[in-house]
Parts: C-alpha cells; sequence; structure tokens
C-alpha cells in the first residue's frame, strides 16, 4: 500500500496517448489538474459540482466530470481530453460536423459536449435522435438551442458509420 | 448581501492524506487504523461535492480505486445476482441480467445524474450515502436485496431497508467497507421503478416508487412495494405490500392499494416539493408502477 502525506500522491497514468509520470495534490480535482498543470486547456471549469459538463472527459473511453474526480484518482487510468481527440491536419468527425454546421456559439460548453458526443459515436452509432438528447443532458450549453450540435451530432455518426462500412 | 454558493468553491478542498490500498487487506488495516477519520471514494460524486462545500473533513481518504477489480462486477449465480459495490450505474443500466432479473434496478440506474456522473457512480457509494433518495435503494429493497458489509471481523448480511438508518446515516461501522449486494433470484418476479423530478435528467428524485410482483393470471403473488425521497430514508412500504400479495388483479385493487402506500409515506416539504405534493405523487406513481410490472409480466 502507499501511504502519502499531502502533496506527494505520485500517479502513472496516460493523458492524450503520452504516458505521465507525475505527484500530484490529493485535494485538487481531475478538471484543476488537467487545466492548470498538464496545459490541457480545452478542459474548461463551469459549474464544479457536476451539472454543466463543461470538463468532460474520457476516463478509459468513458465520458465522466472531471470536476468530480480527485486527481490521484486516475492512477493507472487513460485520459482523453479534447486536445487527444484529432489533430491539426485530421479533426475527429465530431469536430468536423460541429464545423460543418455551426454548432457552436460562445464555445465554452464545446470540448466537453465533443468529448460526450465522441464516445457515443464511437460506441452508439446508430442512437436515436431521442436517446441522444437524454445521453447529452449532461452538457448544457447557455447560448444556443441545442439544435445544431444534436443536428452535428447525428451527422458525426452517420460519418462514423460510414468509416466502419468503408 | 447577495451570496452565491458557487464563490465557495473558489476555495480549495482542505488538504487530507490520501492512502491507496491495493488489496482487500490492506483496506481493512486502514480502515482499522483510521476509522472515523477517514472516508472512502470510488467514483467521487458524492464526496468530491461535500470535500468542496466543506460538509465532511477527513483526515484521510481511502481511495477504492485500485481494487476495482475485485469490488465490481455482476454475476450471475443459481440463486443470486451478485453485483460488486463498485459496480456504476452505466455498468448496472446495460447488463443484461440485470434488465432480466432486476429490472428496477436497471430503470433505476438508467436515470441517475447524467451520463458522465452513471460512468462514475456506483451502487455502493448510494448506498453508504445514505440518501432518502438514493436513487438504487427502493429497486433493492422490493428485490429482497441484501448488502454485504467486510471488517476485519469477518462478513455480515443486512436488509438493504435496514442498513440506511437515517438521513446520510446508515448502519457502517467506521471499520466496514461495503463490498456488495445480493439479489436473490425469484422465479416470474417482475419489477419496475419510477420516478418525478422537476425535469426528466440530472434532478434529485421528488418521489420514486419501486414494486416487486410474483404475477399471477389473475391475482398479484408475493409483492413488495418501496418509496424513495418520501420518509427519513427510503422505505419498504409494509402495509401496502402486504395489501397487494394475494389480490386479485383489478382496478379496485390497484387503488386501494395505492391509497394505502400514500398513507403509509411520511414526506417533508422542502425545496424540491411540499409533502402534500409527494403524498399524492405516492399515490399516482405507485399505481402507475404496478400496472407496468402487470403489463412487463403479461408481455413476457
Amino acid at each position: 500500500m502507499r501511504m502519502e502525506t499531502e502533496g506527494s500522491v505520485e500517479i502513472t497514468c496516460t493523458i492524450n496517448s503520452t504516458l505521465v509520470h507525475k505527484k500530484v495534490l490529493p485535494n485538487q480535482t481531475l478538471c484543476d489538474f488537467l487545466h492548470d498543470e498538464m496545459g490541457t486547456t480545452g478542459v474548461k471549469k463551469g459549474c464544479d459540482t457536476g451539472e454543466c459538463g463543461a470538463c468532460t472527459v474520457l476516463l478509459d473511453g468513458k465520458p465522466v466530470t472531471s470536476c468530480l474526480i480527485l486527481a490521484p484518482q486516475i492512477d493507472g487510468h487513460e485520459i482523453t481530453t479534447i486536445e487527444g481527440l484529432g489533430s491539426d491536419k485530421v479533426l475527429h468527425p465530431v469536430q468536423e460536423a460541429f464545423i460543418e454546421l455551426d454548432a457552436a456559439q460562445c464555445g465554452y460548453c464545446i470540448p466537453g459536449m465533443i468529448m460526450t458526443a465522441s464516445a457515443l459515436v464511437k460506441d452508439r452509432p446508430n442512437i436515436t435522435e431521442a436517446e441522444l438528447k437524454r445521453y447529452i443532458s449532461g452538457n448544457l450549453c447557455r447560448c444556443t438551442g441545442y439544435q445544431q450540435q444534436l443536428q452535428a451530432i447525428m451527422v458525426a455518426c452517420k460519418k462514423m458509420n460510414a468509416r466502419i462500412n468503408k | 448581501m447577495i451570496t452565491l454558493k458557487a464563490f465557495q468553491y473558489l476555495a480549495p478542498i482542505a488538504p487530507f492524506e490520501y492512502v491507496r490500498p491495493t488489496n482487500l487487506d490492506e483496506l481493512l488495516n486502514a480502515l482499522n487504523e483510521y476509522g472515523t477519520k477517514a472516508r472512502l471514494v470510488a467514483g467521487g460524486t458524492d464526496l468530491t461535492i461535500a470535500l468542496k462545500e466543506r460538509l465532511v473533513n477527513p483526515k484521510v481518504v481511502i481511495d477504492l480505486n485500485h481494487l476495482r477489480a475485485k469490488l465490481s462486477g455482476i454475476e450471475l449465480t443459481n440463486t443470486n445476482l451478485k453485483i460488486g459495490a463498485m459496480t456504476t450505474y452505466t455498468e448496472l443500466e446495460q447488463n443484461p441480467d440485470v434488465q432480466r432479473y432486476a429490472r428496477a434496478l436497471s430503470e433505476a440506474a438508467s436515470q441517475v445524474g447524467t451520463f458522465q456522473i452513471r460512468n462514475l457512480g456506483t451502487i455502493g457509494a448510494n448506498l453508504a450515502n445514505g440518501s432518502p433518495a438514493a436513487d438504487t435503494a427502493p429497486p433493492l429493497i422490493v428485490l429482497s436485496a441484501k448488502v454485504t458489509l467486510l471488517s476485519k471481523q469477518g462478513e455480515r448480511k443486512m436488509n438493504v431497508e435496514d442498513f440506511i438508518t437515517g438521513v446520510k446515516k446508515t448502519a457502517l461501522r467506521p471499520y466496514e467497507v461495503i463490498t456488495g449486494v445480493e439479489v436473490p433470484l425469484k422465479n416470474n418476479v417482475s419489477s419496475y421503478w419510477m420516478r418525478t423530478a422537476k425535469r426528466n435528467e440530472n434532478v434529485i428524485s421528488v418521489v420514486s416508487v419501486a414494486v416487486s410482483s410474483e404475477i399471477q393470471s389473475r391475482s398479484f403473488g408475493e409483492s413488495r412495494i418501496a418509496l424513495g425521497a418520501v420518509a427519513p430514508t427510503p422505505i419498504l412500504a409494509s402495509k401496502s405490500s402486504l395489501k397487494l400479495t394475494g389480490s386479485p388483479i383489478s382496478e379496485e385493487t390497484i387503488e386501494e392499494v395505492s391509497n394505502l402506500a400514500k398513507e403509509e409515506s411520511k414526506p417533508i416539504t422542502d425545496v424540491r416539493a411540499s409533502a402534500e405534493y409527494r403524498r399524492h405523487l405516492v399515490y399516482v406513481l405507485t399505481k402507475r408502477t404496478i400496472k407496468k410490472v402487470v403489463s412487463l409480466a403479461r408481455s413476457s
């Protein structure tokens, strides 16, 4: 068993495909750790209570709100943020669809929403719009009426299906 | 002066020591050593908020993350559905055995929090948190589930309705850990869970109702009704359960039993709803849930 005092919890994890070995504060959330210490500033802090979804990242491929996780909880796990989703040259299908459909206004909720959507198009490319509304309900957007975003995610699902069937 | 609650969060979480057991012995040793000074963290969805709001001030946080392989998973045996304490809501929602043998539970799990929260939160922690509105409790109560508690003294099992003892209070001793729940398999039992809340998603239940019944051709066999968020703990509505058991399947029975369940509820008025509205919801939801259980049994 590893026993640590304040400020000295060692973790080994994978962040955006890079193996990271680091000391973290146990009383820091994963959201703050990723944003402030790892420089992955696409992780946004909105409500800090797990309601708004702006801080959504993938933990072992599943969307989670990083503001509800203590940083050392990710020891041994794999984290993906928006920075690790596509590249400047090749965008992720969800990113492409969000651009094509002008699905962002102020943009603050978008990284989190794209992270949730990326898991949905991967695991459930045949999702219905009704199911999508339920699964995306943990990502709040205060600018739009969600229409372009829902459409963009449905388009991304089609793109994903097309890639699978190629 | 207007004070916004969110400002509290600008203050960092108070420091604590962090312990990461890698096997059950280490966990039990840590629990023995730190007891009431420690808090366990599984997914973090409840604890992290409590830490931010300074509702709890543990000296030590014990991280169960490295015990996930041991404490999570769903196993179907000849007699039981065994669910590890660290099984997430998403796993409960998607597992075919839970859907088949414990429909009320998969239904409740599918409506907890949000997709992101369901990927983190665990069934053991939902019970340990001891909320009157714990959504997995009424389904577990109607399914006669037992919660398994482990300590250095050994293992003990308790009915879920006895485990939560008051608002945020449970029978868990400081040196104990929940290792799982066991749902006994019964033939021909149908179950379902329904709730009402201010929104459809990401919300605390105002009232929730679970019903299980061994539906026969003309009557209700062994039946149980449990209510959430209408008493200091999730409760087994024993009078209405007894009334439903053996009664003919009819509108009159369902009406009478739903009224009885309403009488058994002891809700309070709070930010989410008035006591009067909650009592009315108990009646409405009990009626709808019983009808759903009958239709599920008939369609299977």
